[in-house]
């Protein structure tokens, strides 16, 4: 099944795009082979200057690990590891020492460092959402890609969480992919591009 | 960019990720432990019973060890004894020779068996007991011995009086009552004296060229050297001498004790099996539960190979901590047991704590763990990251099992497992053939469950699919739940299958062993021999047993000719090369003649006679026991020509024989047709069962009416035989109940280690407004129905591994019935629901909202 097809476009450097659809649009496919969660069947991806599709699953980790931040709807935090060492995590992954400093920072930024000892369990919905954007910019990613970042949140918490996204993310300079389908969210972007049934429907700069 | 990620990083993950799912890894720790210490345990009993068994047979030669020789020992020999004993082997010399025994008030002297010994160490195993009570070195002075009650019946004297032997006077001071090491000697004719050292030299009867056997008796200290080098040298030094040990005592019991050894080694291996199935499906479920975050590892950075680092740690951790808690277990079991079992063995099973073989289950945890870790370990690299885009990620994940059918990695782990199993087999039981037969009995099983298990879910869906109205919701449901995605139903059915083949072949083997034990030792053996009977006073003996008093069942009465070898197919015996005790073979033997064989001895080559055959019809044939075949290299066809009573002739080996009987006295090595030695002079030999307390008795008797026939009393030794070969049976039918009860809650366990993935589906179930009663309901006909399918599959290869150990390893026929496979399977089937009802009971009570929180 062709999931999509005759998709083309670039995104550079800084830009926010959003990507948004109606369910199976295709858009969360998208976003995974953005990401180099997945491998196209045909096609051609490039990132921050390098081909990805195609690469083997490991090169591809190591990309992920040094070039995208990512936050996903469900949160996707360690079960098993408390708020600080998630954080910590794709740092240590990395094979780098001494993330501390920085990782206390970014929970100081996500106004979380009351709570570094705490297990996600442990924390409401939108503490584990701005955990999970801690992580995301733990090692000063290029880009960081967006899953409904705040589908599974109450208005005011949405709120919250997106404000840190767009503050860090202009803070840090980071190229932002971020897929919804709401258009309040979606709204906050540079550029929108709009899905349906696995092409793209629409590609709108905005000033 | 360098590869920066260090052991340390990964071990400080694998140990954060541990600390917080405190729970769910008590759980994997301990099934790990349940499996060492069911190892440790069963290696632990079988260990002191092994001792224990051992220790008892040593009885019967009061040694370790004994050399034997007809000659006093060398400057060369004693040199050697001396290292020895300098290696911490303890040594004593019994000196037995054969001479006249006279009292002043009667002319004619008896011919009686002197045995010297050294009452200050003498018997190193066992106890010679006196009457009245003394001990020996209290009743042996140098001017005193002790005798059996028989010369006290001849000689009509008692304790106190004084007999002449050699050239000197003794004392009698006691009356030996039992004397464990009777058998084990040689030159025992007639009464014993028991003496000192001392009082032998006082004879003059040990002079040179006197023909007296010289014994030496060994003990082994248990850090001296081992016996199989100690027996190297004295080979070597004593190249004429025969030389045995407690392995060898009798037949019986090394036949007994070889059975019960493979036995336990292969239960320990049994339990280790089982034990390491409930690791492997623990560590399964657990790594199971991982997929989700190792996704997330995975999309923020992670590679395949740091995160089975990482996991890899972790499991080693687990192993490590289970394996420890395993040796636990397994001591506070054999610490338990004792008090259970001392009602039913009078010998202390003397259990010990050993650090090797807790070290030995500690390793073989650990090993067993991360081998069966190994595929979901190797299926990490599989896991695709973008799975955590989609909602629906159980159905979006293969099956592990399903994607290594058809990998290369699959092929790998699955060669890596059996090869571990081979070696741990191998190193276990230090027999590679045993090792072999588990590794490849382990893989034929597993290929057979997976692929039957996968049938009977196909069957199942389908049925369910055609009667899927028929059915009420309750089984329909539990029908659905065991095929559908995510449900580990093959492999709890091939784990199960498994376990059950592995536990209730251990019941078949050992039952199937025991009525063999019981068989070679039977109640009615004989107890008592009469010799130097002659044929005309052989049918007088034979009524005069049938009259006595005390004697149970019929006497055997055997014929026994002296005849020489000459030839063996053309070769002089005399110029073969013979070494040490095989040289006995160019002396006179005592052969015998029959039409049939008794219940005890096999034909292992050729084949028996017929009954009506004779010499005259038949040809001249005999048989040999398997010992003479192995030394002379006979096999059915030689011919051997003969030398008896002045005549010579020709005899051609029709058959080779094993004897499982208790052979006290003579040991009938050659078995010639029926007149085949007619006309030679015969002598014959009685062995009788009787109450011990009545020997006295017939002893007086035989000895009133034919003077020249000694009656040997061999009730004591007898007793001894039997008590050990009971207490075999009784070490089996113990360590069996063990390993099987192991097996149970080990099988349990790991039905109860599937609950964690019940949570997500007792939540949805109650969300969508089913009772607890109707979940569990469903829970029910799932686990029955799994329970009883693995039953099945389990007893169906049972009975095939069974016939396969007992035919090869244990020369035991096996003997089919149904009764304890139908019991296997309605066990199982119960076993399974409980344990599967007692995992699910927490989760049953929870509100879904907490589970659904928790089941992240």
């Amino acid at each position: 099944m062709e999931i999509l097809r005759g998709i083309n476009f670039a995104v550079p450097r800084g830009q926010f795009i959003a990507i948004m659809g109606p369910s199976g649009s295709g858009k969360s496919t998208l976003l995974g082979l953005l990401a180099g969660l997945d491998t196209p069947t045909a096609g051609s991806i490039v990132l921050d200057g390098q081909e990805i599709a195609g690469l083997a699953e490991d090169s591809l980790a190591l990309i992920r690990g040094r070039k995208i931040g990512f936050v996903f709807q469900s949160y996707q935090l360690i079960p098993t590891l408390t708020a600080i060492e998630n954080v910590l995590l794709p740092h240590e992954l990395a094979g780098e020492a001494n993330g501390l400093a920085r990782a206390m920072e970014l929970l100081e930024n996500v106004g979380l460092s009351e709570r570094r000892d705490h297990y996600p369990i442990q924390l409401s919905g939108g503490e584990q959402q701005r955990v999970a954007l801690a992580r995301a910019f733990m090692v000063r990613p290029p880009i960081l890609m967006a899953d409904e970042p705040t589908g599974n949140l109450d208005s005011a918490n949405g709120e919250h969480v997106l404000e840190l996204l767009l503050s860090m993310n202009r803070r840090e300079g980071t190229t932002l992919v971020l897929v919804t389908h709401d258009a309040t969210l979606a709204a906050h972007a540079d550029r929108i591009l709009r899905l349906k049934d696995g092409v793209i429907v629409g590609d709108e700069l905005r000033a | 960019m360098p590869d920066r990620f260090s052991l340390s990083t990964a071990r400080k993950i694998a140990w954060r990720e541990a600390r917080a799912s405190s729970t769910r890894f008590l759980f994997v720790i301990l099934a790990v432990s349940l499996g060492v210490g069911a190892l440790t345990g069963v290696r632990g009993f079988s260990q002191s019973f092994r001792g224990m068994l051992m220790r008892d047979a040593r009885q019967l030669m009061a040694a370790d060890m004994t050399v034997r020789a007809f000659a006093l020992p060398t400057p060369t020999q004693e040199s050697v004894l001396e290292k020895l004993a300098r290696s911490g082997v303890d040594q004593t010399q019994v000196t037995e020779t054969v001479s006249m025994l006279s009292i002043p008030s009667q002319s004619t002297p008896v011919l009686v068996s002197v045995k010297a010994v050294d009452p200050a160490v003498y018997p190193f195993y066992g106890a010679l007991k006196l009457n009245p009570p003394l001990t020996l070195r209290q009743a042996l002075q140098a001017d005193a011995v002790a005798v059996s009650g028989d010369l006290l019946v001849r000689l009509d004297i008692k304790t106190g009086d004084t007999v002449k032997l050699g050239e000197a006077n003794f004392r009698i001071a006691a009356v030996v009552t039992a004397e464990p090491d009777r058998m084990a000697g040689s030159l025992n004719v007639g009464p014993r004296i028991l003496m000192s050292r001392a009082g032998l030299d006082r004879t003059g009867l040990i002079t040179l060229g006197s023909r007296a056997a010289q014994r030496v008796l060994f003990r082994f200290e248990p850090n001296s050297i081992p016996v199989s080098r100690a027996r190297a040298e004295l080979k070597e030094a004593f190249p004429d001498a025969q030389i045995i040990d407690y392995r060898e005592t009798h037949p019986l019991i090394t036949r007994g004790l070889d059975r019960a050894t493979t036995f336990l080694s292969l239960v320990s291996l049994i339990a280790l099996i089982v034990g390491a199935l409930g690791v492997a499906m623990a560590m399964h479920s657990h790594l199971q539960q991982k997929m989700d975050i190792i996704a997330v590892m995975k999309s923020i950075g992670a590679r395949s190979g740091q995160i089975m680092t990482i996991y890899t740690l972790q499991t080693l951790m687990l192993g490590l901590l289970g394996g420890a808690a395993g040796i636990i277990v397994g001591l506070a079991v054999q610490r338990a047991f004792p008090p259970l079992i001392a009602r039913y063995f009078q010998i202390d099973p003397g259990l010990h704590w050993d650090p090797g073989s807790a070290l030995q289950g500690l390793a073989t945890g650990v090993l067993t763990t991360l081998l069966f870790t190994l595929p979901p370990l190797l299926s990490i690299r599989a896991i695709r990251p973008s799975i955590i885009l989609r909602r629906e990620m159980e159905d979006a994940r293969p099956h592990w099992r399903d994607r290594l059918k058809n990998g290369r990695t699959g092929a790998i782990a699955g060669a890596v497992i059996i090869a571990g199993i081979l070696a741990i087999g191998w190193w276990l039981s230090e027999s590679l053939r045993v090792g072999l037969y588990f590794a490849g009995g382990f893989l034929a099983s597993i290929l057979m469950l997976a692929a039957i298990a996968t049938g009977i879910l196909a069957l199942l869906r389908r049925a369910a699919r055609w009667s899927r109205q028929a059915l009420p919701a309750a089984i329909r449901h539990g029908l659905a739940n065991i095929y559908r995605p995510g449900n580990q139903a093959s492999a709890l059915l091939v784990a199960l299958g498994l376990g059950v083949m592995f536990t209730l072949t251990v019941y078949l083997v050992q039952k199937s062993m025991l009525v063999q034990i019981a068989n070679s030792a039977p109640p009615g053996m004989p107890n008592v021999f009469l010799i130097n009977i002659t044929s005309l006073e052989r049918d007088g003996i034979a009524g005069m047993l049938h009259h006595q008093k005390g004697i149970q069942g019929p006497a055997e009465v055997i014929p026994i000719v002296s005849a020489r070898m000459l030839r063996i197919d053309g070769a002089a015996v005399q110029d073969l090369p013979l070494k040490g005790f095989s040289r006995r073979f160019r002396q006179s033997r005592s052969v015998t003649w029959s039409d049939s064989l008794n219940s005890q001895t096999v034909v292992t080559e050729g084949k028996f006679w017929g009954p009506k055959d004779t010499a005259q019809s038949a040809g001249v044939q005999l048989c040999v026991g398997e010992d003479v075949a192995k030394i002379l290299s006979v096999k059915p066809g030689t011919r051997i020509d003969w030398i008896a009573g002045g005549r010579t002739f020709t005899a051609q080996v029709s058959c080779v024989y094993r004897s499982e009987a208790v052979r006290i006295g003579s040991n009938l090595e050659f078995l010639f047709i029926p007149g085949a030695l007619d006309g030679i002079p015969t002598l014959h030999f009685a062995a009788i069962r009787m109450q011990p307390a009545l020997v006295a008795q017939l002893q007086r008797d035989v000895f009133r009416r034919f003077p020249t026939v000694t009656v040997i009393n061999g009730a004591d030794v007898l007793a001894i035989i039997q008590d050990v070969v009971d207490q075999i049976a009784l070490v089996v039918r113990f360590i069996s109940f063990f390993a099987i009860l192991a097996g149970a809650i080990i099988l349990a366990s790991s039905v109860a280690g599937t609950r964690f993935r019940r949570v997500r589906e007792v939540v949805i179930l109650k969300t969508l407004g089913a009772t607890r009663r109707r979940i569990a309901g469903i829970f029910s006909v799932e686990f029955l129905l799994l329970g009883a399918v693995a039953g099945i599959l389990g007893s169906l290869l049972a009975t095939g591994f069974s016939l396969l150990l007992l035919k090869r390893l244990f020369q035991v026929d096996y003997r089919f019935e149904p009764w304890p496979h139908l019991v296997a399977i309605l066990l199982t089937a119960i076993l399974a629901n409980i344990a599967g009802w007692l995992a699910s009971y927490r989760i049953l009570q929870q509100k879904p909202m907490e589970a659904l929180r928790n089941s992240l």
